[in-house]
């Protein structure tokens, strides 16, 4: 476990928000860290930025992302890793898909490589780290594109010589429907599921034998199309198969 | 080439590395991995009469010797398990880790075990941070020969007993399980892991099991004093890495290995890796197969 200080808290919206830590680690676009609140639990984050210092941007949802909100500046910030692969580089024109908190794990990506992002919230006050030119959707319309933003990207998606796809798994299971594996672009995709190890060894996210810890996070379209589980079900904390309900965000 | 086959009870493995109970063993994808990366053998993480979701994160801590653990026998349940591997391909070289709190509990996952066309079970007499189960049954002598004697008596399962390190006798703890068809020494070491900064226990559940490395003189200690007593079959397991770790093993009594904590430093590659090492190990030292160093040490 390593430790450093907190050095920045930015309220990106109103529950999401940028912490930039204190520190010299190394890491690649789309690695990620399990982060610990001492007396609490450990959870995944991915890097939002890899410059130094380095920053998480993550959206409370509960206890642990509370309380890591909650960090003042020189309070102490505890993590291991960075852990999982990394984005491969691009070439040609480039297309960012982001739902949900996706966006913070392609972060670091559009601050490298320039691309489009098209980025999916449910309503404009979910939307966070915005750059300018962004494309945007809004399931109730209240800013840019009204629908998801599947229904906006997938009808340019040849446009594309690659595209990074990264939010939750219904999201991504919607664009591979449209897509259905006949893409000229190269697509790449960040997956998220239930990590308790985040090293590769407890088998909690793992999908058809794919671990999305230590094979991913970042799988090819074609590796994600012959996970015959992805987008039809999940495990729970017990690894008990839990099936998804269709299209939700 | 040396033959590198073995056997343990009736049981006829390809090779003798199985996968151990607990490391990427939770999904039956994760377990076919395995075998396809090679391993002559799988164990499947422990599962109970009920779900499970385990204790909560922190569940490992990385150390410079090992692996600390206390994920707390998260799993699915005995009903979901036996639903996920209905038509499962590879249920001859799967075997399932079941525990209980008690005799009844075992013989009922035993015969649900068998029910789901399985032939093998190992028992886990030894997590070691979980009450009321694991070690905490299988410290208990006449508990852990009663379990056995009634599965062995009530199913026609092949039975491994797995054993804890964390008592004073081995042996005698060995003598009350004796009616397996084979030992697996050995689970965990209950330990501790500290984080100084914040003053605070590096596992949620302060207490987990210390894996890896660090723990195979244990094992191999727990081995040999077991094989001399008894001379039955017994599966290896803690802090094995390498080719040279499992001949050590081997040497002193071990028909079989388990590699768990390994797999972090080596992941799936591991398997062929050691199975090439000791077919030219055997080679080299010009023995004709695996059984000729078996317990030639003790």
């Amino acid at each position: 476990m390593e430790h450093s200080r907190v050095i920045d808290m930015v309220k990106e919206n109103k529950d999401v928000f940028t912490l930039k830590f204190d520190s010299t680690l190394t890491a690649r676009p789309g690695q990620f860290l399990m982060i610990w609140v001492p007396g609490g639990r450990e959870i995944p984050m991915s890097l939002s930025n890899l410059s130094s210092p380095p920053s998480i941007t993550f959206r409370t949802f509960g206890e642990t992302t509370k309380t890591l909100s909650q960090l003042k500046i020189g309070d102490r910030f505890y993590f291991r890793g960075p852990y999982g692969n990394s984005y491969p580089v691009p070439s040609g024109k480039v297309a960012y898909v982001a739902g949900g908190t996706g966006l913070a794990s392609l972060n670091s990506m559009i601050l490298t490589y320039s691309g489009d992002v098209f980025v999916g919230a449910r309503t404009k006050e979910d939307l966070f780290l915005l750059g300018d030119g962004y494309h945007i959707a809004t399931d109730d319309g209240s800013l840019g594109f009204k629908g998801t933003v599947i229904d906006m990207f997938a009808p340019h998606v040849n446009e594309y010589d690659y595209v990074f796809v990264c939010g939750p798994e219904p999201m991504v299971k919607a664009l591979l429907d449209r897509v259905k594996g006949n893409a000229r672009s190269k697509i790449y995709i960040s997956l998220e599921r239930l990590m308790k190890c985040g090293v590769g060894i407890c088998d909690s996210c793992s999908i058809n034998g794919f671990r999305v810890c230590k094979d991913g996070t970042i799988f090819s379209m074609e590796e994600v199309l012959r996970m015959t589980e992805f987008g039809v079900y999940k495990r729970t904390e017990s690894g008990k198969i839990e099936f998804f309900t269709n299209g939700k965000r | 080439m040396a033959s590198i086959s073995t056997r343990i009870g009736n049981f006829t493995l390809e090779n003798p590395v199985i996968l151990a109970s607990g490391i990427l063993d939770e999904t039956s994808g994760s377990i076919l991995r395995s075998l396809k990366s090679g391993a002559g053998a799988a164990v499947t993480k422990s599962i109970g009469t009920e779900e499970r979701r385990g204790y909560q994160t922190p569940v490992i801590s990385e150390i410079s010797t090992g692996l600390l653990n206390a994920v707390g026998l998260s799993n699915p349940g005995i009903d979901n398990f036996v639903e996920e591997y209905k038509g499962f391909p590879e249920k001859k070289r799967t075997i399932v880790s079941i525990f209980g709190g008690n005799t009844e509990e075992f013989v009922a996952l035993a015969k649900r075990v068998e029910g789901a066309k399985f032939d093998k079970v190992e028992l886990n007499l030894s997590c070691p941070h979980v009450r009321g189960v694991g070690s905490e049954v299988g410290q208990d002598l006449d508990m852990v020969e009663e379990i056995i004697a009634e599965i062995k008596g009530g199913t026609n399962l092949q039975v491994w007993a797995k054993l804890t390190p964390n008592v004073t006798d081995v042996v005698a703890l060995a003598k009350a399980a004796e009616k397996a068809d084979a030992y697996v020494l050995i689970n965990t070491v209950r330990a501790i892991g500290v984080e100084i900064y914040s003053r605070k226990f590096a596992l949620a559940n302060i207490v987990g099991g210390y894996s890896g490395p660090g723990i195979k003189p244990v094992a191999l200690r727990a081995v040999y004093d077991v094989y001399k007593e008894t001379r039955k079959d017994i599966v290896g397991v803690g802090g094995i890495t390498t080719w040279e770790d499992a001949i050590e093993f081997f040497l002193l009594g071990a028909k079989a290995v388990q590699v768990g904590t390994a797999l972090l430093y080596e992941d799936y590659p591991i398997y062929s890796r050691i199975n090439l090492g000791i077919a030219n190990y055997l080679e080299s030292e010009k023995f004709a197969k695996l059984g000729d160093i078996v317990g030639v040490m003790v």
